[in-house]
């Protein structure tokens, strides 16, 4: 079985691709493969409580984020600087990293995605 | 070495499709069995839209991975939600969603991302292109 970082790099609302990604790593973990997710740039608007997107807006991706533990997918990465000030208004089951933390984790995967 | 590709980059938007293209009939040539398989995914599963026609001066992608699947014994796989949001669609999907038509091109086959986990864990290396 290999280990699998999914990262997430792309809006939430501009395209498919964060929501695609995203089945991957549901299918990934239904398989009983290891599965992480890291998020930067725009895809960490994803984390932002109180989401209330129209239809025409996109899915409400964020209410995906309290089922992944129902999935055993366990770690959902961030780079510290991307913490927002006010705490209360991203999702808590985030892990953040330092720089050097950060910057090893894409070598510490056998496999990793961009979507 | 096996490797699975998986494709990710639309067709029209990206290089993605191409530049896959290019590493595979590289790949295929040095060893014609390097690749066990190409699963695509996201807007690449546009490549396998049978209706689509490019024009005679372009180069006919959809028709080049045809020509190398069938050379080398490729199996061409598109994510089957993500071809069926986008209206590539076999016969039976054609039958379960009571359609008149059918859009997927020969040489490309749906299948659920199941495959795509398959074929990580049975090849030695996975190379996206988005």
């Amino acid at each position: 079985m290999k280990n699998t970082l999914i990262h997430l790099t792309s809006s939430p609302y501009s395209s498919l691709a964060c929501k695609e990604g995203l089945d991957l790593a549901l299918v990934l973990a239904t398989f009983e493969q290891k599965v992480d997710l890291c998020l930067s740039d725009a895809a960490l608007s994803i984390l932002t409580i109180s989401q209330q997107p129209t239809p025409e807006q996109g899915k409400n991706l964020h209410k995906l984020l309290d089922g992944l533990e129902f999935y055993d997918i366990e770690n959902v990465f961030i780079e510290s600087s991307s913490l927002i000030p006010d705490s209360a208004t991203q999702w808590s089951g985030i892990t953040s990293l330092d720089s050097a933390a950060w910057s090893e984790l894409f070598s510490s995967y056998q496999q990793v995605f961009r979507f | 070495m096996q490797h699975t590709l998986l494709v990710t980059g639309s067709p029209y938007q990206s290089k993605a499709c191409h530049s896959a293209l290019c590493f595979a009939r590289a790949a295929l040539k040095a060893q014609p069995d390097s690749i066990k398989g190409v699963f695509f995914y996201e807007d690449a599963v546009l490549i396998g839209n049978d209706l689509a026609q490019p024009p005679r001066d372009e180069i006919n992608l959809k028709q080049a991975w045809q020509t190398l699947a069938s050379e080398f014994n490729l199996p061409l796989y598109l994510c089957i939600a993500a071809a069926v949001r986008r209206g590539v669609i076999n016969e039976s999907e054609s039958k379960r969603y009571e359609l008149n038509h059918h859009s997927l091109s020969h040489g490309f086959q749906l299948e659920g991302l199941g495959t795509l986990v398959e074929l990580m864990n049975s090849t030695q290396k996975i190379i996206q292109f988005r």
